[in-house]
Formats: C-alpha cells, sequence, structure tokens
C-alpha cells in the first residue's frame, strides 16, 4: 500500500528534516508512525497525503508518486483526520460532513446520520453550530470527515485527542472495524496506549530518521530482562521475590503458601522509545 | 469539476451569508442611494453662494431672482456675520461695491463674479456646451462611478479577506488540501461569488442613481470596468488575507489601500490638482476606466490588456500563496 525508499526532505538550505525514511505498510495493516515534536512524523504525513512536493527518494501510495498526483483519483481513495479538528465553525456537523462528502462520488458516500450514530455524536447537537461543540465531540465530527469517503487508507493524527477514556475506547473499536473491512490505516500518535493497542507495527522516527521498526510485543521483548516480580503469602507474611523468567519453567523456584500475583518486568513502548531515541515523546 | 466547483460555491455563499456579508452591502447601497438622490444631487443643485443686494434706490431692475434683498446695511452686516461665505452687493451709492468676508483671493474673484453676474443674467456668455450630459446628469454619473469604485476597492477587498480569515482561522484550508477537488477551485468559486456580488451591486447602484435609461445605456461598459476592479481587489484581498499573520495586520494594510491609494486618485480625477506622478498609480486607471464606462468615453485595448495581465499575475501569485498556506503546520 505503502512504500516508502530513501525519503528526504529539506525545509530550505539547511533545515533538513527527512534523512532517508524506508518503511513500508502492508494492505490493511495498522501502521503507528510515533516521535517526539519536530522529529518529521508531519512532514512525513503530509508527502504520503501528498500536500508537500520536492521530496528526495521514493514514495509510492497505490503504486503512484502523490506528489506527482495531478487528477483528484489519489485524493479519493484516501481520508485523512488532522491533528487539530479543522471545521466550519458557522455550519452544524451535518452540514459539515455534507459539503466534505459533496466532492466524492455518490457510491463512495457513506450516510452521515449512521456515521455520526457510529461515533456516539449527540443527536441534540446534530444541527448546532461546531461553535458550540466541546473539544471531543469536533473530534468525533472530525473522525466522521475522515470517514464519510470511506476510504481505501486512512491517516490518523492523535486520533484520541480531546477524548475522554470512554471514546478513546470507542475510537480504538472503530479503527479496528475499519482494518476488518481492508482499510489501511496510518496512525500518527504521541498516545503509546493507542499505539501499543492498536497497530500492527510502530516506527519510531527522531530527527528525521527512523530509528525502530517492529510490532510493539517485538520491540518489547527485545528489550526486555526476563524477569518476574512475584508477590506470595508464606507463613503468614506478605513478601515479594524477583526471578529470572527461565526459572519459572519448573515452578516456583522458593517456599510459599500463596501466589498473590505476578509481575513481568518488560518495559512499556515509551520505555522502548526513550531507549532508542533518548527523547521523551513530549 | 462542475460539482465540485459548485459545492465550494455554495458553501461560500453560506460563508458570506453567515458573515452578514450580503446584508452589508445591501446596507451600503440603501445608504448610497439615500446620499445621491437626498442628499448630493440637491447640494450640487444649490447657488454656490448667498448674494445678498442693498439697492435703496431700485435700480438694479435686471438682477437674477436667486438676488436676496436687504432693507438696510445693517442688515448686510448682520447676514454676512451669519454667513460667511455670502456676497454682498452695496447699490447705494449708485456703482454697485462688492461686500464680503475675506477667504482665498481666487475664491473671493469668483464670489464676486458670480454676485456680479446675477445683477446682469442676460449679459452673461452662453459657453458652447461639451458633451450631452445635463449637469444632473453628470453630478450623477460621477457620484454613482466614485461610490462604486469606493465600495469595489474598499469594502469588498475588505469582505473577501475576512471570509479567507475566517477560514484560514478555522484550519479548513488544509482540509481542501486532500479534498478530491482541483486546488484553483477553491480561489476561483470565491472569485466568483465576490464577482457576482459586485455585479449585482453595480447593477442596482447604477440604475437606482444614474437613472433607469441612463443607467441602462452605459451598463455594458461599467459591468465590464466592474469585473476588472472587482477581479484585482478580490485577488488583492486574498493575497493579504494569506500572507498576513491576522485581522489586525490586514486592517493596517486595508487602511493604506482604502486611504492612502485611493485618495490621490479621487483628488486627480476629480479635482483641478495635477499630480505628475499619478499615470504611475494602478488605482488611476482602473479608476478612469471606471469614469470612462460612466460617461462612455472610448478605452484604449492597451488598458484591457495590461488589466488582463495584471489580473492573470496577482492570480498565480495568489494561487502560490494559497499553496504555502496549504502544506503549513496546524
Amino acid at each position: 500500500m505503502i512504500e516508502v525508499k530513501n525519503l528526504t526532505f529539506s525545509y530550505g538550505k539547511d533545515k533538513q528534516a527527512l534523512h532517508g525514511l524506508n518503511f513500508t505498510v502492508e494492505d490493511g495493516e495498522i501502521f503507528g508512525f510515533l516521535g517526539p515534536n519536530g522529529s518529521g512524523k508531519s512532514t512525513t504525513q503530509k508527502i504520503l497525503t501528498g500536500i508537500l512536493k520536492g521530496h528526495g527518494g521514493r514514495v509510492s501510495l497505490f503504486g503512484q508518486d502523490p506528489s506527482a498526483v495531478r487528477g483528484p483519483e489519489f485524493f479519493r481513495k484516501i481520508g485523512v483526520l488532522f491533528e487539530f479538528p479543522y471545521l466550519y465553525a458557522n455550519l452544524s456537523a451535518v452540514e459539515n460532513l455534507e459539503y466534505f462528502a459533496s466532492f466524492y462520488p455518490g457510491e463512495q458516500r457513506r450516510d452521515v446520520g449512521e456515521l455520526l450514530d457510529m461515533l456516539e455524536f449527540k443527536r441534540d447537537f446534530l444541527k448546532k453550530p461546531v461553535s458550540s461543540y466541546s473539544k471531543g465531540m469536533r473530534q468525533r465530527v472530525s473522525m466522521a470527515r475522515a470517514l464519510v469517503s470511506s476510504p481505501r487508507l486512512l491517516f490518523l493524527d492523535e486520533p484520541t485527542s480531546g477524548l475522554d477514556p470512554s471514546g478513546a475506547v470507542l475510537f480504538r473499536k472503530i479503527i479496528e472495524q475499519e482494518r476488518k473491512k481492508g482499510t489501511t490505516v496510518f496512525v500518527t500518535t504521541h498516545n503509546m496506549v493507542d499505539a501499543d493497542l492498536l497497530c500492527d507495527r510502530v516506527a519510531f522516527i527522531s530527527n528525521g530518521n527512523l530509528v525502530a521498526l517492529d510490532t510493539p510485543k517485538r520491540l518489547k521483548e527485545k528489550n526486555s530482562n526476563h524477569r518476574v516480580v512475584i508477590d506470595y503469602l508464606y507463613q503468614g507474611q506478605r513478601e515479594t521475590k524477583t526471578v529470572e523468567a527461565p526459572e519459572l519453567e519448573a515452578g516456583i523456584p522458593f517456599a510459599h503458601d500463596g501466589i498473590i500475583s505476578i509481575h513481568s518486568q518488560e518495559p512499556t513502548l515509551e520505555d522502548m522509545f526513550i531507549q532508542y531515541t533518548g527523547r521523551g515523546l513530549s | 469539476m462542475g460539482k465540485g466547483f459548485c459545492a465550494l460555491f455554495k458553501k461560500d455563499c453560506r460563508m458570506l451569508v453567515s458573515g452578514k456579508f450580503f446584508l452589508m452591502a445591501l446596507g451600503f447601497l440603501v445608504l448610497y442611494t439615500a446620499y445621491v438622490n437626498l442628499g448630493y444631487i440637491r447640494f450640487m443643485q444649490m447657488p454656490p453662494y448667498n448674494v445678498y443686494l442693498y439697492d435703496p434706490t431700485g435700480i438694479q431692475t435686471e438682477k437674477s431672482p436667486l438676488v436676496q434683498i436687504v432693507s438696510s446695511m445693517e442688515a448686510m452686516d448682520a447676514v454676512l456675520l451669519s454667513d460667511a461665505n455670502g456676497v454682498g452687493l452695496d447699490a447705494s451709492a449708485g456703482e454697485v461695491r462688492v461686500v464680503l468676508y475675506k477667504g482665498a483671493e481666487h475664491v473671493d474673484r469668483h464670489r464676486a463674479d458670480y454676485a456680479l453676474s446675477l445683477l446682469e443674467p442676460s449679459a452673461s456668455p452662453a459657453p458652447e456646451v461639451l458633451g450631452t450630459n445635463t449637469p444632473e446628469q453628470k453630478a450623477r454619473k460621477e457620484i454613482t462611478c466614485e461610490l462604486l469604485f469606493f465600495e469595489l476597492a474598499a469594502v469588498g477587498f475588505l469582505g473577501i479577506a475576512a471570509v479567507l480569515f475566517k477560514e484560514k482561522g478555522m484550519g479548513v484550508i488544509r482540509v481542501h488540501a486532500i479534498l478530491p477537488v482541483r486546488k484553483d477551485l477553491f480561489l476561483l468559486s470565491k472569485l466568483a461569488v465576490f464577482l457576482l456580488s459586485d455585479l449585482a451591486f453595480a447593477v442596482l447602484l447604477t440604475l437606482l442613481n444614474v437613472g433607469l435609461n441612463d443607467g441602462a445605456a452605459v451598463l455594458p461598459a461599467v459591468l465590464l470596468q466592474t469585473a476588472i476592479l472587482s477581479l484585482m481587489m478580490a485577488l488583492v484581498g486574498l493575497l493579504c488575507a494569506l500572507l498576513l499573520k491576522d485581522f489586525r495586520q490586514f486592517t493596517l494594510a486595508y487602511l493604506v489601500i482604502a486611504i492612502f491609494a485611493a485618495t490621490p486618485v479621487f483628488l486627480s480625477a476629480n479635482t483641478s490638482i495635477k499630480l505628475d506622478w499619478i499615470g504611475y498609480h494602478p488605482f488611476y486607471h482602473v479608476y478612469m476606466g471606471l469614469k470612462n464606462a460612466y460617461f462612455g468615453t472610448d478605452i484604449s485595448p492597451a488598458y484591457y490588456a495590461g488589466a488582463a495581465g495584471v489580473i492573470a499575475l496577482l492570480f498565480l501569485v495568489v494561487r502560490l500563496a494559497f499553496h504555502r498556506e496549504i502544506g503549513k503546520e496546524g
């Protein structure tokens, strides 16, 4: 679906933003693109969506370079959720969605009402102007705009930003449903929970370089110290012991009356990012 | 492409309706029409100065009805004190003596000559009149031309910039970068909305203030000039809105264009003030194009070629600025 080879880009002579990125995104994959502010995430996404032209290296989406795209065909196949909910504040959710949907062929458009229902949008606000919406409601309308054209490739920039925990769960569920329909999803995020729960593979970008690319699970496993922490009861006392994971193959290697909990000492995705880049995700 | 353009056009109309632009244009139309018909034309028909005559012996028999008689020199002093622009004529000594409060020398001469001419209206030379417009027609065309120019150059310019600033502020311009529609249509639909709105305004303003018959006769030429000025100002408005950071900066640009750029044009085109450099002022040529359209004077093909070139150049620059804007960070 997406093929990027030795991608470079500069803003002017002295500001090299991307230093030769290489990655591919398969059909139907949820691909996470993680990096701190200013690392080159947005630049990469803009190149992939055909907004920024003049890159070096090779980029291919649906078998064509987005910067060489002239007609509307390419844009009919993609949906983009921007980092900020860009909507007409004087129009309602329905009017906004009907306006943006009007640029796509009828057979490609999804029903605006159904979409908003799926996103659990409050019905009383359907015809009120966007200016009266909360951040979460705007994010729902923006998500609906990205989905209204039934895109084959979905770019999501911070999809759960501004949502409460139940909204974030709903969005992740919807993204999963889209993937099941065969949509490829390219997620740019700071949210490690989203990346961990949603993405088949994640790429870490730092200072315009791709520093790691793998499944979240393998990234964590590769860097795990393979230890487990066991809380247990022995002779009426609660105690804690850290043991090497292979030691457990023969059973619990110490005397105990009962096990309270076993926790693996696996690093988090954020720990991995800091390890690979030396920087936090702020 | 047609469908995309229609969607953009409809949305731009809604933006203008919600921004009360059409209501504002209608308000200006009413205001201008009231000013022309209830103020300006009446003012232009009034005599330039009041003339007062003290003629105790009644020797001035041919005097114009515009001359007002006073009963004594004390009454003359009193009336001139309250009307300092008025001119007094004292015929008490046989020969007429002009009495007035001093102003600029050339104006005082004009006031005196005018007052004396009213004593012998039949003796005034009958000049050869050029052109077919009556003084009222001329006044109506001149003021309508000025008001239309002001509306297009200042008010329309402000309107288009306000709409784009709003879209820029909401960030929706960036969404259009990924829509399956030609990016130029985003600009073209705005130009089309403002062009149609300006043309409708020009039709109504001309017919209401120049008159139905006279207005209809000059309308095709006026609409062509309106289209030229409307496109130029809309493109300048778009460019300012794309390049300037906020509406405050734009207000400054607006003042520069509306006051400092338009004032010398009005002065040079409508008064006897001659500015050597005015030929280099782009607004002067556009204003004269509009004025020539109202007075049925031929316009050089070079002007049309220049106007087309300027519009094409402005469009290319605006397009460049627009593509830069849609690629910006959030």
